[in-house]
């Protein structure tokens, strides 16, 4: 069996225990103070202040956290790296007919931060939250329970997906290779990953359809909820611990700090 | 002790003149069915692949028409309502229905969760919902997991949660379609208990499945359809008795001891007596017969070079996850062996390792003389063939004529004239020609595996071929078209390796067996001499044929059986006298 790693890891960790929307407050909180900053020193901050809680207080593995840096650091160096060679300035660095400046440096490692930042935060929230919480903490709040049910089920099948697309690259890699071209090669597969996935997919999304309602799923406006949402201590505390971590590197590179200025 | 429960006349199911035909589509999958199925009783449903099985359990909780849409004509009355007139979740509380893949019917993560989503839904008091929750749990004996996640239980773990599910909700109506399609024999056996449980505290229960062996002494109906008709509607006995021949010429999976009975009886050997339906019935109506001294010995084949040879192999997926601990074998050229044992034994793993798509974590493996560590995955799908359980994984193209174009051009095949006379010669092979511009996810179970073999195969290097569960959703004649065409490959020198929780499949078509069990070798032998150690057998979760408990209750009641009689057709040929 391969390991998933966007999937809830139920390790019982201090993050784990917190309440599902203290975390997703925490989240949006994160996100948006992070564009609040200016400064690509206060956005290095809150990525590294992230990287300690997913490995300390959320106990995410290190082997998880390596298999998605892909997705949390590669497309955030992708994005960076595009905008450190569009953006005008002084040149700091030329590869063929490409460019980089200073300026664009400054601008791509900002852009770097925020995603990175940004996905970082989403899995975690997925890491380390039984996503059925969440629905009920959203119901608890006033959203119908079929919405929340659609945020829940999306998180649920993520996993699930994944399992499918590896399956499907295994089987494809054991076909060889069609084309001389590597390129035409690996646009090929691409192309098909995504038609074999999709279709799966679909037809599996169909399959859950179909066995919710087969349990009643939508039969009342409302529902009843064995376990109901609670607040924890732990959950405000990391939410309000975020909010003013942010908040002091705000002032602080904004000068409006008199400790650290 | 429990008591079975009788049923009442009182019908709990009605279909009148239905007829259904699924959305976009022309042909009916249901005509003209007229059935009743009483309170309290137990049916089954049986017929070949596409004979309406599962279209007639969806009409039961109105997943058809009301979702699904098509085109639906007569009426079906479950629990007193009109299924046309009653929304699907409103029909939740009297129907239950069991998926075969229910993984994909979870909609939580945590056991306990699992089970009580179906009784929220219904609004059930939150008090009432723990105490479902608690029997049902306790019902199929997961209470000790309530806290684990849903992934993280076993294949049987999984049909078992899933039947708690559909427990808590307290519905009259139990549907079981194919709930043990993907278990280990050790697991279907304990599904089944739990399905005779039911059955004997009076729930109502239809079930779709292949493994009748355990249900025909127990059923109160069966049920027999083809092509969308209902053929016939008795009890077990009635039904093999009357319209056996039938349900062999369709196809369907009959236990091995009905299938001997119904035989004897077509050849007139049967003497008046009843066609037996269980093991035990079988060996009272044989326990005078007399058999040929010696079967018929299986052929050897001629084995040649050694293609496979691992060396205490091992691999972890991670520190926690180690699946294979010190595996060693080898496999020879022209070998017709299979892969057996529980869910998890590391079947899977070992097949990954040798296809390449894995490297070991230690030990040696050497894949046609070189070590697997020095092989990419690309090259060494010249040599070695895959066929994975669900074949669409691995559909490249568009066409089926496209799909067999690609594996040549992937074995650097491009001379048209040639991938032209290739494909043609494999659609003939395979006698899907009519179907080479259509698309390989619209082909029927059946074709779609075959086409699978080929796509492996049709550039004709591979010298292994790997075949991941044969007879997954393929009734009795497509098994055995499939089986026909890997043993014509066998014999043109390919060496087979078949991983498989089959044993009746084991037993029938191959020379031998190698038991998996929690990442071990704990057997490499012929059949006949696995059937023969029970502890093995017992350890690695697997279960003797039906053939072979027949064999052993013969010779317990002193009658003398040969060695080797590993089918239907051997058995019938070294019976003598009745």
């Amino acid at each position: 069996m391969s390991e998933q790693t966007l999937q809830f890891i139920d390790n019982n960790s201090p993050v784990n225990r917190a309440d599902a929307l203290s975390k997703l407050g925490w989240v949006l909180a994160v996100v948006v103070l992070t564009f609040q900053f200016d400064t690509n020193e206060a956005r290095a901050l809150m990525l590294a202040a992230l990287l300690f809680l997913a490995l300390f207080l959320a106990r995410v593995p290190l082997t998880t956290l390596l298999r998605t840096s892909p997705l949390i650091f590669g497309i955030a160096l992708l994005l960076g790296l595009f905008h450190f060679f569009i953006t005008p300035g002084k040149a700091v660095f030329s590869f063929g007919p490409l460019t980089g400046t200073a300026e664009g440096l400054q601008k791509g490692l900002g852009y770097f931060f925020r995603l990175a930042i940004m996905v970082l935060a989403s899995f975690m929230l997925i890491w380390t939250t039984n996503i059925r919480e969440l629905m009920v903490g959203l119901v608890s709040l006033g959203m119908p329970y079929r919405f929340a049910f659609a945020i829940f089920m999306a998180l649920r099948f993520l996993p699930m997906v994944q399992q499918e697309v590896d399956a499907v690259k295994a089987a494809h890699a054991i076909r060889g290779r069609a084309s001389r071209s590597p390129f035409r090669h690996r646009f090929r597969l691409w192309q098909r990953y995504l038609f074999t996935v999709i279709v799966n997919g679909l037809r599996k999304a169909e399959s859950t359809a179909l066995a919710v309602e087969a349990r009643g799923f939508g039969a009342y406006p409302d529902r009843t909820f064995v376990k109901p949402f609670r607040w924890t201590f732990s959950g405000i505390f990391l939410l309000l611990s975020f909010i003013a971590f942010g908040v002091a590197l705000i002032l602080w590179e904004r000068g409006a700090w008199p400790l650290l200025r | 002790m429990n008591i079975v429960a009788a049923s009442t006349e009182e019908p709990i199911v009605k279909f009148q003149r239905v007829t259904y035909t699924h959305y976009g589509k022309t042909a009916p999958a249901l005509k003209d069915v007229n059935l009743t199925i009483r309170r309290g009783s137990f049916t089954l449903l049986v017929g070949p692949s596409g004979s309406g099985k599962s279209t007639l359990c969806q009409m039961l909780n109105g997943i058809i028409p009301h979702v699904l849409g098509g085109m639906m004509s007569g009426k079906i009355i479950v629990d007193g309502r009109d299924v046309s007139q009653t929304q699907v979740q409103n029909l939740a509380s009297s129907v239950g229905l069991l998926f075969q893949d229910p993984e994909w019917m979870f909609a939580t993560l945590q056991v306990e969760d699992e089970v009580a989503f179906g009784p929220e839904n219904l609004r059930m008091p939150p008090a009432d919902i723990k105490e479902y929750v608690d029997e049902a749990l306790n019902y199929v004996g997961l209470l000790p997991l309530r806290k684990n996640l849903v992934w993280a239980l076993s294949g049987g773990q999984v049909q078992r949660l899933g039947l708690a599910a559909v427990l808590a909700m307290q519905t009259p109506l139990i549907v079981l379609d194919e709930p043990t399609a993907n278990l280990d024999p050790a697991a279907t056996h304990a599904v089944h208990e739990l399905i005779l449980r039911l059955r004997r505290d009076g729930k109502t229960i239809i079930l779709v499945t292949k493994d009748l062996d355990e249900f025909m002494a127990e059923a109160d109906d069966i049920v027999l359809l083809s092509n969308g008709c209902v053929l016939a509607q008795a009890s077990p006995r009635d039904m093999v008795e009357k319209h056996g021949a039938l349900m062999l010429d369709l196809g369907v999976w009959l236990p091995e001891p009905t299938e001997i009975g119904l035989r004897l009886k077509r050849d007139g050997r049967l003497k008046g007596k009843p066609v037996p339906l269980t093991v035990e019935e079988a060996a009272e109506t044989l326990a005078g017969a007399s058999f040929r001294p010696e079967a018929k010995k299986k052929k050897q084949a001629v084995l040649g070079d050694v293609l496979v040879r691992a060396e205490n192999v091992r691999f972890s997926y991670n520190k926690r996850n180690q699946a294979l601990l010190g595996v060693s074998f080898e496999l020879r050229q022209g070998e017709m062996a299979a892969i057996v044992g529980q869910n998890g034994a590391g079947k899977s793993t070992l097949s990954k390792l040798l296809v390449g798509l894995l490297k070991p974590s230690g030990g040696e493996l050497t894949l046609f003389g070189r070590k697997a560590r020095q092989w990419q995955v690309q090259d060494l799908a010249n040599d070695v063939a895959l066929v994975f359980q669900n074949p669409e994984h691995q559909f490249l193209s568009d066409t089926v004529r496209e799909e067999l174009e690609y594996s040549l051009l992937a074995q650097g095949i491009d001379e048209p004239r040639e991938v032209n006379r290739r494909v043609q010669a494999m659609l003939e092979r395979l006698e899907i020609s009519e179907l080479a511009e259509s698309h390989p996810f619209s082909l029927n179970a059946g074709s779609k595996r075959r086409l699978g073999v080929a796509t492996m195969l049709v550039g004709g290097r591979a010298r292994l071929l790997i075949v991941d569960e044969p007879t997954y959703g393929q009734d009795k004649r497509l098994t055995e078209r499939l089986m026909e065409l890997i043993n014509s490959l066998r014999r043109e020198g390919i060496t087979v390796l078949m991983i498989t929780h089959d044993m009746r499949l084991v037993d029938a078509h191959t020379e031998r067996a190698i038991v998996m069990a929690n990442g071990e070798r704990l057997f490499d032998g012929p059949p006949d001499q696995l059937f023969q150690e029970p502890k093995i057998i017992e350890r690695a979760c697997l279960r003797p044929t039906a053939l072979r408990r027949l064999v052993d209750a013969l010779r317990a009641r002193g009658v003398t059986v040969p060695d080797g009689l590993n089918t239907v057709d051997a058995f019938l040929e070294a019976l003598e006298t009745l």
